[in-house]
């Protein structure tokens, strides 16, 4: 597994974690009213279990896994990968944490990043996207 | 495929259908069904496609044992236990909490988010040492002797 993959998987795993442990308080919130104020995290759980978790989950895999170029053996362009898992990252944090003082700018910005990221990823990966099994 | 990962699969592909079947509900206004948006988002992001990470990681990422045993693959064991109890209690209990005085509903639903958050946590513990790059492998390997 490369590097890129393992740290975006690990980061897709803690992103997990937190939007989850979110998820327990706020249900938990629901049974027993532990406070209102509570409910105001609902976009941090939704935007790290959907983009922080899954999202970033599946680009990590797809990264390792897909096939590798014949010639180079190698999985494209190292600093885009990087620059695709730094993009999304950072991404993923504005959006969160854009509601709360932040302003809508930032959430623009983070949309931005994200999209980035994706075109980062289908750039990196449209060319191996392919059989090399010609028999 | 381990019996681990097919029974990941399998219920998450059980709960994808009774989530689009919740779907269905939602959209008939006649079948009020309290809390039906909550349980539809959770049956499909928890119950369907995090299971089915779930699954095909502990079948196919390096570092699994071969061998079969509750021993060997008690983290998954304990994610898919606590996973799936803790998404029926909450779809049980869910429902009521509004529309019932009845205390139990709150404590079940209470103990679904405490159950969930611990079926989480024992797939991290399981996956998190196995995702590993070339050189970290390597490193671990050494260092085992």
């Amino acid at each position: 597994m490369p590097f890129i993959s393992s740290l975006m998987i690990r980061l897709s795993l803690v992103y997990l974690m937190i939007g989850v442990s979110i998820g327990a308080l706020m249900l938990i919130n629901k049974a027993f009213l532990i406070s209102p104020l509570i409910w105001f995290i609902f976009p941090i759980h939704i935007e790290f279990l959907i983009f922080g978790w899954i999202i970033q989950f599946t680009l990590g895999v797809a990264y390792w896994i897909l096939p590798r170029f014949l010639k180079t053996k190698g999985r494209g362009n190292k600093n885009l990968a990087r620059l695709m898992a730094l993009f999304l990252n950072v991404g993923i944090l504005l959006v969160a944490f854009s509601g709360y003082g932040l302003g809508s700018k930032f959430a623009l910005a983070g949309r931005i990043l994200e999209t980035l990221a994706v075109g980062f990823f289908i750039y990196l990966h449209w060319n191996r996207v392919v059989t090399y099994n010609r028999g | 495929m381990p019996l681990i990962a097919r029974l990941f699969l399998k219920t998450g592909m059980t709960w994808f259908l009774i989530a689009l079947l919740l779907g269905v509900v939602q959209q008939i206004d006649t079948l009020l069904f309290p809390s039906i948006s909550a349980l539809f988002w959770h049956t499909l992001m928890l119950g369907w496609i995090t299971q089915i990470i779930m699954g095909v990681s502990t079948w196919m990422f390096p570092g699994r044992m071969k061998v079969e045993s509750f021993q060997n693959q008690r983290w998954s064991w304990l994610a898919y236990g606590f996973l799936n109890v803790g998404l029926i209690i909450r779809i049980i209990s869910e429902p009521f909490i509004s529309s019932s005085d009845w205390m139990v509903w709150k404590y079940l639903l209470a103990i679904s988010a405490v159950i969930q958050f611990l079926g989480v946590v024992s797939y991290v513990i399981e996956i998190w040492s196995r995702v590993l790059s070339k050189k970290q492998r390597m490193k671990k390997k050494r260092a085992e002797g």
